[in-house]
């Protein structure tokens, strides 16, 4: 029965609400606080090098631990053979909103930079620095669990993983992705680790898709091809045939790689 | 037939029960409602470690105005599930007004947190806060179950804006009442998005069982006591109209039939939603306070025709089937802390003091009754007070404006002088705004602590 004062209670709530806010995001600190102390660290160097260095990694896998990142955990398996590593994946990766892209676009990037350098010093992919970043930092702690393993003698020597390298000419099938307009599915053929052949087995039709996946897909399949990988240009006018496509392609690289 | 109920064996009952108040648990509850809101944020602080730049910023406020909203929607819908702990021990006045309250937080809240999300958004494709619009739409069309929540916030706003004071007393109670059942299709539709985008839920498993069990909750609450409750209540007590009586001029009392009515745990004070089945009233439900204590065979409700549907009661045929919900509301003897009690009645507000005049606990001279009305022919019920006034040795006054139109005068000096020990009392008051409000405050001058002033409005 008290009187209410419907106003004051708006601003009171409103200003409540904005200063909460606006604290608890100035009380969060510009950078990770665990990676700042990873960087710092002095990280060792990195794992044995090809030619077996002093500390040769033993055979198998290992998980690094996970770093946070602003948008999420990032975690690096790797499979080390021979003191090299032969494969790199995330097991965890941001995801949600617009993660979801970021993290499709940049772990395959991340696992292929990591395989080619055998160390954390990676360069970050543009567009996912704080991913990077968090892949970095896992993989180190993947290294140095590997390492460790090797220094301790508990490695099982296996010779050669299946790298990616290794792999045959084959044709492999990608996942289907759907589109707004329709399924999108790219079988690719790989021959020595490349693609030498991209095609569409499913493409949007009907309507004015036809048209729009006649102009596009051809270009698509060529532009796979001269890249070697699903990092390709959208065909302008077939905006979401083109992120299809590239899901599919990149899924289809996932398995010849693996 | 007579128009007189009083004196059943069920009403004696009830006077003879001891005083026994019960706490609200209202502050309790509120001290939940603040720590499931850091629970929420928590989530946001536990999964984000830094914030990079301004970018970063407009995100994560982005997050935490829809975490908070997510959490305070399955709120919303929870204040309106008719949980009885919160319509009967609370009050369904006071839990409407937190369901007002807090829906407008909310609203308040999806706002920015769209807004916001998108801004980030932008920026972070290379964009500027000029095409929020455009990134909104691209989001809407590129992320999972955003066609959904974006259906879902348009309804929100819809909701929203039907309610907003000027244009919610300009439309029919009905259309309302059915615009807002929308809010289930939104809160439904907003739900998908937070599960599949939402950065504390995609990553972290235990922030999504946590979700899955606020909202899971709540449905099945609602789904127990606003649906198969009333169902069961209607199944086993089939009520029906036995007669509609013409109290005075402009108020008409319904007397309704049924079985083992004494059993529906109803009080004086209770009120129930009422549903008649007769052409024009099948689809909305209203509420009327019982103003009578309930008989194993009859049930009474007393209602002033002012608007349409209280018009259409007085054409109610006997016979006509009654779907029921209730009962609710608080404003019954639990509240009462004293021997002594003031009930002031103004107008139509007599329903539910006539049903407690006659079952509040209390010795001779314990129970007074202050009825306020226009004229001394508007004062409904009036042959039945009497009769339990004397037969209780309760105490009754009326206070009607003069001849000439003057209003009487309710003021802290005039209740002191008539009942000395005002301030011993407990006070019920149940009447139209405006004079509830002036009552409440001539008590308060009279020395009656605003504790012991029980009080139910359904104003916002």
């Amino acid at each position: 029965m008290r009187k209410s004062h419907p106003i004051r209670r708006f601003v009171l709530a409103g200003a409540a609400t904005v200063s909460g806010i606006v604290l608890l995001l100035s009380l969060k600190p510009a950078t990770d606080p665990g990676s700042a102390q990873a960087a710092g660290g002095a990280a060792p160097p990195v794992a044995a090098s090809p030619q077996g260095g002093a500390q040769a990694a033993g055979s198998g896998t290992v998980t690094g631990d996970a770093a946070r990142t602003q948008y999420g955990a990032v975690q690096v398996r790797l499979t080390v053979a021979d003191g090299r590593i032969t494969k790199a994946e995330a097991v965890q990766a941001p995801k949600g909103g617009q993660s979801d892209q970021v993290t499709a676009n940049a772990v395959p990037k991340l696992n292929q930079a990591a395989v080619a350098a055998q160390s954390a010093d990676i360069d970050a992919v543009s567009g996912a620095t704080y991913t990077s970043a968090g892949y970095k930092q896992s993989l180190q702690s993947a290294i140095d669990k590997a390492n460790a393993a090797a220094g301790a003698g508990q490695g099982s020597q296996e010779s050669g993983g299946q790298g990616p390298g290794a792999a045959q000419a084959r044709t492999v099938t990608g996942a289907v992705a759907q589109t707004q307009y329709g399924p999108v599915q790219v079988r690719v053929t790989v021959s020595g680790g490349k693609i030498t052949k991209a095609e569409a087995v499913k493409a949007p039709s009907g309507g004015q898709s036809t048209t729009v996946t006649a102009d596009a897909v051809p270009k698509l399949n060529q532009a796979a091809v001269a890249a070697g990988s699903a990092d390709i240009d959208a065909v302008s006018g077939a905006t979401y045939t083109s992120a299809g496509y590239k899901e599919s392609l990149q899924s289809a690289l996932d398995q010849a790689g693996g | 037939m007579t128009t007189t109920l009083a004196g059943g064996r069920a009403a004696r009952r009830q006077t003879m029960r001891r005083i026994r108040p019960r706490r609200s648990p209202a502050v309790p509850l509120v001290v939940a409602l603040w720590a499931g809101a850091a629970a929420v944020l928590w989530l946001w602080w536990d999964n984000t470690p830094s914030l990079a730049d301004n970018t970063a910023k407009i995100l994560a406020a982005g997050r935490i105005t829809g975490l908070l909203a997510g959490y305070l929607m399955a709120l919303v819908v929870l204040q309106m599930a008719r949980v009885p702990a919160l319509e009967r021990r609370v009050g369904s006045d006071r839990v409407a007004r937190w369901h007002a309250m807090s829906g407008r937080y909310t609203v308040c809240l999806v706002v920015a947190h769209v807004f916001l999300t998108m801004w980030a958004y932008a920026l972070q494709s290379g964009r500027t806060l000029g095409d929020v619009v455009q990134q909104t739409i691209d989001s809407v069309n590129t992320l999972p179950d955003m066609g959904k929540a974006a259906i879902g916030t348009g309804l929100l706003f819809v909701i929203a804006f039907i309610s907003v004071g000027g244009i919610r007393r300009r439309v029919p109670y009905d259309t309302w009442y059915h615009v807002h059942l929308l809010t289930y299709a939104a809160v439904f539709l907003t739900f998908w998005h937070q599960i599949t985008t939402g950065n504390e839920f995609a990553v972290e498993p235990t922030a999504k069982t946590f979700w899955y069990g606020l909202y899971g909750a709540v449905t099945a609450l609602v789904l127990w006591y606003r649906v198969i409750t009333p169902i069961r209540l209607n199944l086993r007590h089939r009520m029906y109209v036995e007669a509609v009586i013409e109290e005075t001029p402009g108020i008409v009392s319904v007397l309704i039939g049924g079985r083992k009515l004494h059993r529906m745990g109803a009080e004086a004070g209770h009120f129930f939603r009422w549903r008649f089945k007769a052409p024009g009233m099948r689809f909305s439900s209203h509420p009327y306070s019982l103003s009578a204590a309930p008989r194993p065979d009859m049930l009474r409700i007393t209602v002033k025709a002012i608007g349409d549907h209280t018009s259409r009661l007085r054409e109610l045929k006997p016979g006509t089937k009654v779907w029921a919900e209730g009962p609710y509301g608080a404003l019954t003897a639990q509240r009462r802390s004293r021997g002594k009690v003031l009930l002031v009645a103004g107008g139509v507000g007599i329903t539910p003091m006539r049903a407690l005049f006659e079952t509040l606990p209390g010795a001779s001279g314990d129970i007074t009754l202050l009825y306020r009305a226009n004229s001394t022919q508007d004062l409904a019920l009036w042959d039945e007070l009497s009769a339990i006034a004397d037969e209780r040795g309760a105490r009754l006054m009326y206070a009607v404006n003069s001849p000439d139109g003057e209003r009487p005068d309710i003021s802290a000096e005039r209740l002191r002088q008539k009942l000395p020990d005002i301030d011993q009392h407990d006070v019920f008051l149940c009447g139209p705004p405006g004079f509830a409000q002036s009552v409440y405050e001539a008590l308060r001058g009279a020395g009656v602590p605003a504790r012991r002033i029980h009080h139910e409005s359904f104003e916002m």
